[in-house]
């Protein structure tokens, strides 16, 4: 019976070719976004899953409030990690990692020349391979980092630099702040995609403690914030509450920090809590699912329209099977069978798609997944129970759609107006439709606040600021080459800044009237030329004569006036910081220094004396503004082979401040970017819908288009007649999707200090879109009906 | 085999109440051949699709065999339907995308007859209705008589005890006509009860007895000597 089956819903889907084309591809399209959200929502909650004692693996978190501002820190002190265990019973054991924060460059010393900026090298305990669950390819758990200056190496780095050679024993030179030569003692698997721990080289802890740098980071004998990240691991993963509340009794015993409390996170949740890297794959987490499930229901939604809308041509052969014998039920199975191939045969193009779209789905998201997830069994899974499902939804209206069919009608060529359905159809278009229009709108929202971000007036002149990040390699040339590129011919202006634009500042402690009562203010260091590139205007500027060097002076925004309660012109008023005091000599009309995201927050500008050691000791960064119709590429090159002499090792690197600037809406650009895509599916697919609908309701009005016509109605007016109730759904759609996607698009604006308006074109602009789409695809049906002779159509009855 | 006492059938719309059989009362016996005729609109189809089981009455009793199936559900007659009745159809009803032999073969997998068993039925049916030679023929590549002995081969490959026939010569010319009366003629003598819906006089003188219908209602019934 099966076979049978099969066979006429082969034969059905080759005799009917355009359609089986329409309604297979548009569910692989469906699907083939399913999968690849699915896969990457997978992706995302399997992080650091895949270590052997994931579940009781904790990381501490330290949280304190100090005036009003609650500080969360999870990097610890070097001592932390050991406290903790001999003082927390339910602690088992911990490891410590600290990932160093800039690139280094490594050698091998057998071919010194090759040297390359590589990222990733972390310092971690020596049980740091028997703690989780990385791979060792070369190399025992136990003993390799169980000395200083030795290293493993990851597959990529091990192949990089020794080739197809073992490169146990072997040594490769690593600079940080200083070159040091580490012994090779393993190799480990590259580390998965779905580990929030990156490694390219680990080396142990007891190396950084040997180096002169190391007190730096080693250097509190107690608990307190540091660069190490401690990982716990408890005897029961149920032991959180408990220590937690022990870690708080703790610090109150200590008193190292008033009111600290202490959280725990579990590793497996690291990856999607943290703040401190690229927090919009959370927000995509959480629209993601949602617009995958809508989007496969579409598609379902579509093929169930689809093959119903062609019911009444399989009518016939329902009749001739139920006066054959068959039962509703086997005729239901029959159906089922019949979606179960279609639905194969989508899934498998559905799949080829996602693979195909993959690459770029993960370069816009800038994601890597490793293979090897793809095929692992949980992923399996879940496609397994993507495909019973769809199957189990595509076939279930039609099956109970066709099997209700009535042999005496059917055979007859009676089939009723009555066969159902239409209000069905007529609500799965409507909700399509409202589901693209608010894409659409949500779409032009997203496009125009980014274009507002873009184009906004910030304060500062950013155009044609490079940024050049100067290593303290450089040692005491920095001014010297400073010097050097101000002469190049195509330079206006050049500036020294601490920290990179919109990357980020210092924050310093403002005393205020009582002892308690401390400010913390985001600070930022650069040299007398910096608020001149920027192009900064005064509010109120040093009085003449006055310098702006020095370190008894700063300068403040005015932001910072209301902020630190100064006076209206604060003009030789006086700031404290710790027991240093500072002259106010001038204050900046407000500018955005970082993130459009949010207000604009007090600052502190402080300019230290040109011989102030910090630069030399921290680096900082070179702003060079470059006159406009120079040539860049040959520019560059001469700042390059500046800096390479002065600095051979460390590799150049550049950006440009507008770069800058746009990169801090990259969370947007890629929510813009697929979101764009997004839209684009359901517009097909909604239109799909609207074809199939079309095609059903149109047959059944066959006969009173061809009484029309004998009567002398034109083609125009028919085609008129047609597209006018399908329209009727779109501006039903409409209706329905605006105001959802206003209050959508209007909370998500809400997010952003500076944001534009929502306003009326937006949504005609996405109104006219569906209604053009609907009149376009309408129009076949209803003009195929039109041109049909009447005589046909009326015998037909 | 069939007695149908005060048999009802209504059809409504929302203001209007139509008659479609108005207290019908017929029996046929095992082995009869019997043609129902009347003009258009009196029932004649309605009765049919009753006594096949694909209508369900409204009112009165429908004894098939002595068992009362005028409250039969859906399944219960579907059951019914595939082990006792054939159709044949005016319009031929074959499925477009089925051969002639797949055609045929249809109701013997529902009845769930094995396929090896199928074959020798089938090609025996065909055979007898000399259309062996279109066995692997689509139904649009065959003539209208073709067509119409494919369905009487359909019909019959189940061996039913009755045939309801529905203007079986209605689409076909007067010689392929015959050809269909033939062979239901030849059913019948081996023991096929055979109901036949007609207009054609010329048809219904190959049945033994003619139960004309007016208005759902019986007004005469000729015995054909």
């Amino acid at each position: 019976m099966i076979k049978n089956y099969i066979k006429i819903a082969w034969r059905n889907l080759v005799s009917q070719r355009l359609f089986s084309f329409i309604n297979i591809s548009g569910l692989a399209v469906g699907l083939a976004v399913c999968m690849m959200i699915m896969m990457y929502v997978a992706h995302e909650m399997s992080y650091d899953r895949f270590h052997e004692n994931a579940d009781r693996i904790f990381i501490p978190q330290q949280s304190f409030t100090m005036n009003g501002n609650t500080m969360n820190m999870e990097y610890m002190s070097y001592a932390a990690g050991e406290i903790i265990k001999q003082r927390q019973p339910v602690v088992k054991d911990y490891t410590r990692t600290m990932a160093y924060f800039k690139p280094v460059i490594a050698s091998n010393p057998e071919k010194p020349d090759a040297k390359f900026s590589e990222k990733n090298l972390l310092f971690a305990d020596g049980n740091f391979f028997s703690f989780f669950s990385f791979k060792l390819l070369s190399g025992s758990a136990q003993h390799v980092l169980d000395r200083p200056f030795t290293v493993v190496l990851s597959e990529d780095m091990a192949k990089k630099y020794f080739g197809d050679e073992n490169p146990i024993g072997k040594t490769i030179v690593l600079k940080t702040d200083s070159a040091f030569t580490y012994q090779v003692a393993g190799v480990a698997e590259n580390n998965p995609s779905n580990s929030s721990i990156k490694y390219s080289f680990v080396t142990s802890n007891q190396s950084l403690l040997q180096m002169k740098e190391a007190k730096l980071y080693t250097g509190t004998k107690d608990i307190s914030f540091g660069n190490f990240l401690p990982y716990l691991l408890l005897n029961h993963a149920s032991d959180t509450a408990t220590l937690r509340r022990s870690l708080d009794l703790m610090a109150k015993q200590d008193k190292t920090f008033d009111k600290v409390h202490y959280s725990l996170s579990a590793l497996s949740t690291t990856h999607l809590k943290s703040n401190f890297g690229d927090s919009s794959n959370l927000k995509y987490l959480k629209i993601f699912p949602l617009v995958a499930v809508l989007i496969l229901l579409l598609a379902l939604a579509n093929y169930m329209n689809l093959s119903t809308a062609r019911a009444t041509l399989r009518a016939k052969e329902v009749g001739v099977r139920k006066v054959s014998g068959a039962s509703r039920k086997t005729i239901a199975a029959q159906f089922y069978v019949e979606s179960a191939l279609f639905t194969t045969l989508s899934f498998v193009l559905g799949y080829v798609l996602c693979y195909a779209f993959k690459p770029w789905f993960l370069n816009v998201l800038q994601l890597k997944i490793d293979s090897s997830f793809l095929y692992s069994p949980m992923v399996l899974i879940l496609l397994a129970v993507l495909f019973i499902i769809t199957i189990l939804i595509a076939g279930s209206y039609p099956a109970v759609i066709l099997s209700a069919f009535k042999p005496v009608a059917t055979l007859k060529g009676k089939m009723s107006k009555a066969t159902g359905g239409v209000a069905v159809r007529k609500v799965f278009t409507t909700l399509q439709f409202a589901l693209s229009v608010g894409l659409i709108i949500c779409g032009i929202v997203i496009d125009r606040q980014l274009y507002f971000f873009r184009h906004k007036d910030i304060g500062i002149n950013r155009d044609n600021v490079v940024m050049i990040p100067v290593h303290n390699t450089f040692g005491n040339n920095y001014n010297a080459f400073k010097q050097d590129v101000a002469q190049l011919s195509g330079i206006e202006n050049v500036a020294t800044s601490h920290h990179s634009m919109f990357h980020g500042y210092d924050m310093v402690s403002i005393n205020g009237k009582t002892k308690d009562d401390i400010t913390m203010v985001a600070s930022w260091m650069g040299d007398d030329q910096l608020i001149k590139t920027l192009g900064l205007k005064w509010k109120y500027a040093p009085a003449t004569g006055e310098r702006l060097a020095g370190m008894d002076r700063l300068v403040i925004n005015e932001a910072a006036i209301a902020k630190l309660h100064l006076p209206v012109d604060p003009v030789g008023s006086y700031l404290q910081s710790g027991d240093q005091k500072f002259k106010i000599i001038g204050v900046l009309k407000d500018f955005n220094y970082s993130s459009l995201q949010s207000e604009i927050s007090p600052l502190i500008l402080f300019t230290p004396p040109a011989k102030f050691p910090f630069f030399k000791r921290d680096g900082c960064n070179l702003f060079a503004k470059i006159k406009a119709h120079t040539n860049l590429p040959t520019l560059l090159g001469k700042i390059q082979s500046l800096y390479k002499k002065y600095d051979a090792d460390t590799p150049f690197d550049y950006t440009f401040m507008d770069d800058a600037f746009n990169a801090q809406y990259q969370a947007e650009d890629r929510l813009s970017s697929i979101f764009s895509v997004f839209t684009y599916i359901t517009i097909a697919l909604a239109s799909l819908g609207l074809f199939g609908l079309a095609a059903f309701t149109i047959e059944q009005r066959t006969k009173e288009i061809g009484i029309r016509k004998v009567l002398g109605a034109s083609i125009g007016s028919i085609n008129s007649l047609l597209s006018a109730d399908f329209l009727k759904l779109v501006i039903l759609s409409i209706v329905i999707a605006s105001p959802v996607a206003w209050w959508a698009m209007h909370n998500w604006l809400q997010g952003f200090a500076y944001r534009i308006n929502i306003s009326w074109w937006m949504f005609a602009f996405a109104g006219m879109t569906a209604i053009l789409t609907a009149v376009a695809t309408v129009s076949y049906h209803a003009l195929k009906a039109a041109l049909a002779n009447p005589v046909k159509s009326l015998r037909s009855e | 085999m069939i007695k149908i006492t005060e048999l009802q059938k209504y059809y409504r719309t929302e203001e209007v109440e139509t008659i479609a059989l108005n207290k019908l009362s017929i029996e046929v016996k095992e082995g009869e051949f019997v043609a129902i005729m009347g003009p258009s609109g009196c029932g004649k189809s309605t009765l049919l699709n009753i006594l096949g089981l694909l209508d369900d009455p409204d009112g009165g009793s429908y004894l098939f065999n002595n068992i009362e199936v005028a409250d039969f559900n859906e399944r219960k007659r579907a059951d019914l339907r595939k082990h006792n009745i054939g159709f044949v159809f005016q319009s031929f009803n074959l499925i477009d995308e089925l051969t002639v032999f797949e055609n045929v073969e249809l109701p013997l997998i529902y009845t769930g007859v094995p396929s090896s068993e199928r074959v020798g039925r089938v090609e025996k049916v065909l055979d007898k209705m000399q259309i062996m030679h279109r066995r692997n023929h689509y139904p649009q590549q065959l003539s209208g008589g073709q067509q119409q002995r494919v369905a009487v081969a359909r019909a019959v490959v189940n061996n039913p005890k009755l045939i309801l026939a529905d203007e079986p010569t209605g689409n076909l010319d007067s010689s392929n006509g015959n050809e269909v009366m033939e062979l239901l003629t030849d059913l019948n003598e081996q023991g096929t009860t055979i109901i036949m819906v007609t207009h054609s006089e010329h048809d219904a003188r190959y049945s033994h007895r003619i139960i004309r219908l007016l208005d759902g209602q019986t007004v005469m019934e000729n015995i054909m000597i």
